[in-house]
């Protein structure tokens, strides 16, 4: 009995033995191809439903009978797509994939590893940006660390965004001061970034240094620190809604190759695009798990700090009601990070609530003309706290600061 | 597709002769002890299990990378195993590894050697995941046991933190995916006799009380799950306890209870003047 051998045996009434028959002719035909390629690539094992195609055209693939990545390699796109039932526009775009998956830096991050000894001293190379308030670096260990994702929750008002322009201000600190003299892109969604105030900060940042300044190449280092050079390397972008600022995130990584001296993004802030106008709240989960992870590979791959503000919301629970951070409960996970800033009378504290090296720690802060500063009541003072105008007495009764949040 | 079945049924057939099977099951289980503390070695009946998956849940700050780090850093030193760590939330940070193993022995050269034992993968989405998953299955480990260290443990932080976003909605890849990396581990964890670990987050379901991320198909996955949780109202923060809610070897629900601090004893002991003062301000 003469059947013809075509290539969708599987729907439709065929006998299991005439399946059979043309499954085993069709490996062996491949088997032939296989021979061709001897060279042992790495590529060798990974199985076709694991690669990032989309699902339709991976069961086209393993329905013609592709089961590993090894076999599509030295394909031509013809013979792909005669093969597989696919367009030819499709069949290049499965090579490119292909291709794509085994350049080198990506085979390179899934296969090689570091050791532990390694990632220690690519750590201490790092470096961390300094938020001038001492106690606060202390508690983070130095400064908000190159190479994390931070997370900054607080009530309105509390100071978020003022440390936000504070840490874009710091991480342009010349390299011999012990900054990281980098520049900053700050990602604004709810409209609240100021010139002015950060004019305030850097002059307040210029005329600390200036205080410091010791050697001559402090010194040298200082003549280029100016107040429109920290505001020339200050990249502003404006979002309006969520749908912005995952394009902005998508497309960070080339604006990020073309400016490879950045070391800071500060997205001010997550929450706000995000709360409001989404109905589905699954919906909105999944694209921050997705942002988040984006997040983290820029912060990983491009050496820089992502500081990330949110808001924080009221929970009712046995009739009593808490403020937590928004963005619901697995939000939670995806920062590396997470710092609570929240009010205590008239006292601001921020908390460390969650950090992978560091311990938890409760400290206070202060919002002054220069900036984030320290509390007037800590025992090691910076030379800018001479500006606070009453002296530190009672907790209680220590004046409000004019600020601008 | 000849080749093929007899890959599958090559391992059934082993298993059906009587000699053979008995011998492989009974020789090559063992576990291993992780000197975590004492507690919530009890907690996993004496430790963790090389061929089983083992998952840690819990919320945020909860604990589950330290207790990933102090487990890496007690197989390294004190076993001199490999340990191999896949880090998808950037969270592995090589000081507090350092710390950790300060802690344990002062000298500077253990300490280097038992940090070198520790291999890092840094992968961000599931491909890079399954890729990573797939290249040690195929070479990556052989490789490590052939240059004379032996590989006994495979960490995973986290395997949510990867999966959640490709799960629900109108994506129909999600489930799929969820099973091939199911599957990577646990062909790794019987291949080659290595005890997996692995972290995951926490959702509330409808009556607020916590469960384990991922939905119940994941469930199925890990032999054994310990939910952490942070201890509320005392004085020290860093109390946590440990909750057994899945397990084939223990009754469920027990609770052992256990200090972070516990792992960084000599930092907690040059605490400085200023510290103190944090301390007294904690609410």
């Amino acid at each position: 009995m003469h059947t013809p051998h075509s290539r969708s045996v599987g729907g439709g009434n065929a006998p299991f033995w005439l399946v059979c028959q043309t499954a085993i002719k069709h490996q062996k035909k491949k088997k032939k191809k296989k021979k061709r390629k001897s060279t042992v690539n790495s590529k060798m094992h990974r199985t076709v439903p694991s690669l990032p195609l989309a699902p339709s055209m991976k069961v086209k693939l393993i329905n013609a009978g592709f089961q590993v990545a090894s076999d599509l390699t030295d394909m031509r796109p013809l013979q792909l797509c005669k093969e597989a039932g696919i367009s030819q526009e499709e069949a290049v775009e499965v090579l490119q994939v292909l291709r794509d998956d085994g350049q080198p830096h990506q085979q390179r991050a899934a296969t090689e590893s570091l050791t532990a000894l390694d990632l220690l001293h690519q750590e201490q190379a790092l470096g961390s940006i300094v938020t001038f308030c001492s106690a606060l670096d202390d508690a983070l260990g130095g400064g908000v660390p190159v190479g994390k994702t931070t997370e900054i929750c607080g009530s309105p008002g509390v100071g978020k965004t003022q440390l936000c322009m504070q840490l874009a201000v710091d991480v342009q600190i010349p390299v011999c001061f012990g900054g990281l003299g980098g520049k900053a892109l700050y990602i604004d969604t709810e409209g609240s970034f100021l010139v002015q105030r950060v004019a305030d900060m850097a002059e307040a940042a210029v005329q600390h240094c200036t205080l410091l300044a010791e050697d001559t190449e402090q010194r040298q280092a200082l003549e280029e620190l100016t107040v429109e050079k920290i505001l020339s390397n200050l990249f502003l972008v404006r979002c309006h809604d969520y749908v912005e600022l995952l394009a902005e995130v998508y497309l960070l990584p080339d604006f990020l190759s073309e400016h490879p001296e950045v070391r800071l993004v500060v997205i001010d802030s997550i929450a706000f695009p995000f709360r409001h106008d989404f109905e589905d709240l699954s919906q909105r989960t999944r694209l921050l798990n997705g942002l988040a992870q984006q997040l983290i590979q820029l912060a990983t791959q491009h050496s820089l700090a992502v500081v990330l503000t949110n808001q924080m919301t009221t929970r009712v629970s046995n009739g009593q009601s808490k403020l937590v951070p928004a963005l619901g409960e697995s939000w939670g996970h995806a920062a590396t990070q997470r710092l609570i800033l929240h009010w205590e009378g008239l006292r601001r504290l921020a908390s460390l609530y969650k950090s992978p090296s560091q311990m938890e720690a409760t400290i206070q802060y202060q919002i002054t003309v220069q900036g984030f500063r320290d509390a007037p009541d800590e025992p090691r003072t910076t030379p800018d706290s001479s500006a606070v105008s009453s002296p530190s007495g009672n907790h209680s009764k220590r004046p409000r600061m004019e600020d601008l949040s | 597709f000849i080749n093929r079945i007899s890959d599958l049924l090559g391992p059934i057939i082993d298993l059906l002769n009587p000699e053979k099977s008995g011998n492989r099951l009974l020789r090559e289980v063992f576990f291993l002890q992780t000197f975590l503390t004492h507690n919530l070695d009890k907690l996993l009946d004496s430790g963790l299990y090389t061929g089983e998956i083992t998952e840690l849940t819990g919320s945020p700050g909860s604990g589950k990378t330290q207790v990933c780090f102090s487990v890496a850093v007690n197989i390294s030193h004190q076993l001199k195993q490999t340990v191999f760590y896949i880090d998808t939330k950037s969270g592995m940070c090589a000081n507090r590894l350092l710390q950790m193993l300060q802690t344990k022995t002062p000298n500077m050269e253990e300490q280097m050697e038992a940090l070198q034992k520790i291999k890092v993968f840094r992968v961000f989405d599931v491909f890079s995941l399954l890729a990573c998953l797939q290249h040690l299955r195929s070479n990556g480990l052989q490789k490590a046991s052939v240059g004379g260290g032996s590989v006994k443990t495979l960490m995973v932080d986290s395997v949510s933190a990867v999966l959640s976003s490709m799960l629900g909605g109108k994506q129909n890849e999600g489930m799929s995916l969820l099973m091939q990396v199911a599957g990577e581990l646990k062909m790794i964890a019987k291949d080659f006799n290595i005890a997996v670990l692995m972290t995951n987050h926490v959702t509330k379901d409808g009556n607020g009380h916590l469960k384990a991320g991922l939905g119940q198909s994941w469930s199925h996955v890990p032999r054994t799950r310990v939910l952490l949780q942070r201890v509320e109202d005392t004085e020290t923060s860093s109390l946590r306890t440990a909750t057994l809610t899945k397990s084939s070897r223990q009754a469920c629900h027990l609770v052992e209870e256990f200090d972070l601090c516990h792992w960084s004893e000599e930092r907690r002991t040059s605490i400085s003047g200023k510290r103190k003062l944090e301390e007294r301000s904690k609410p």
